[in-house]
């Protein structure tokens, strides 16, 4: 949680993804440039692998391939620890993206792939400068809240 | 799939799974079996001691890496009175293999000796509130859930395994005692709901 609540960021995605997890390669490209092209507004991208130890080269592999530069971590220890460490009512579903706000709360969490469309549509307005986000940070607040569509494109 | 049906189908998903003592839901809804083509409920199959439901399907990396351990223990406790069905949930237009046939020579290949069977509606995993595969729920010989959860602690290599959730269940649920560890999680593909 310190890559999340390190300050400088309006929001952040966490991912939580795989190396043998097909959809979660698929949604990659998508992530990232989603990210590449707001990091400048403050966004922040976090990786959580939820590989094992022994899988550590894929996962090295894969995100040099993406050239990703930003934190990224690897599951270690008990599985059950590792699901409720991230959230207690994240069933384990791969992959998922949980987006915090600036502080760290959590704001929204998606099961499933997600796309370059839904999360301009749902994080963009965490990103807007505090004075223009209004009403819909008003509504973005509900940590409970999930998009109405969400992708189903899962391993 | 209309907007209300969708919103309907979602918060369905996010309601979360039955909780540890509830009753078996959807108990009569009717299922195909993949190995005879025959329909049958979860209702047709309860054990004397117990009865063992598991959605899972055949693409997933998480459910092929459990798959024998699954078949052993269905085959294994479905001897011991307990009823055992397991529920492929999962929208075949996401991958073919969780259609029937795919289903019938899973079930065939494994040499599974229990129902092997077809939610098409994707309602009876609704019902239950599951949103992984594989996704044990165990009930005991009173219909009330005693355990829910995962298989074990690893999903790549049985012989690694130190904590047999599932099993230990069973054993527990056999003897007529409560199961030492109720509930658990385990990381698992999220189930292909069919728009239902």
């Amino acid at each position: 949680m310190a890559a999340v609540r390190a300050p400088g960021a309006r929001a952040v995605l966490v991912n939580v993804w795989a190396s043998w997890c097909e959809p979660c390669r698929e949604e990659m490209p998508e992530l990232l440039r989603y990210y590449r092209d707001n990091r400048a507004r403050g966004l922040r991208l976090v990786l959580v692998s939820a590989d094992d130890e022994e899988q550590r080269a894929d996962v090295e592999r894969l995100l040099a391939a993406q050239g990703f530069d930003g934190p990224a971590f690897i599951k270690h220890g008990d599985e059950m620890a590792f699901i409720n460490g991230l959230d207690r009512h994240w069933s384990g579903e791969l992959p998922s993206t949980f987006v915090f706000d600036g502080q760290g709360t959590k704001k929204l969490f998606w099961p499933g792939t997600i796309t370059y469309g839904e999360l301009g549509r749902r994080v963009g307005r965490l990103l807007a400068p505090a004075g223009k986000r209004a009403s819909g940070a008003a509504k973005a607040a509900d940590p409970t809240e999930t998009p109405k569509t969400p992708s189903r494109r899962n391993p | 799939m209309t907007f209300a049906a969708l919103s309907l189908a979602v918060a369905l998903q996010m309601s979360g799974p039955l909780s540890v003592g509830a009753k078996v839901p959807a108990a009569t809804v009717k299922m195909k079996n993949a190995a005879d083509g025959k329909m049958i409920s979860i209702a047709d199959v309860t054990g004397k001691a117990g009865t063992l439901v598991i959605f899972t399907c055949n693409h997933c990396p998480f459910a092929r890496g459990w798959e024998k351990r699954i078949t052993e223990l269905a085959n294994t406790y479905s001897k011991k009175g307990v009823g055992v069905i397991l529920v492929n949930a999962n929208d075949p237009a996401m991958h073919d293999e969780d259609g029937l046939a795919g289903t019938q020579a899973r079930a065939q290949s494994l040499g599974l000796q229990v129902p092997y069977v077809v939610d098409e509606s994707s309602a009876v995993a609704r019902a239950f509130g599951a949103s992984v595969t594989p996704e044990a729920f165990l009930f005991d010989a009173q219909g009330k859930l005693a355990y829910h959860g995962t298989v074990d602690d690893n999903h790549r290599d049985a012989d690694k395994v130190q904590k047999r959730y599932l099993k230990d269940a069973l054993d527990a649920v056999v003897a007529g005692k409560v199961p030492p560890v109720p509930e658990t999680k385990g990381l698992g593909c999220g189930i292909k709901f069919r728009n239902g």
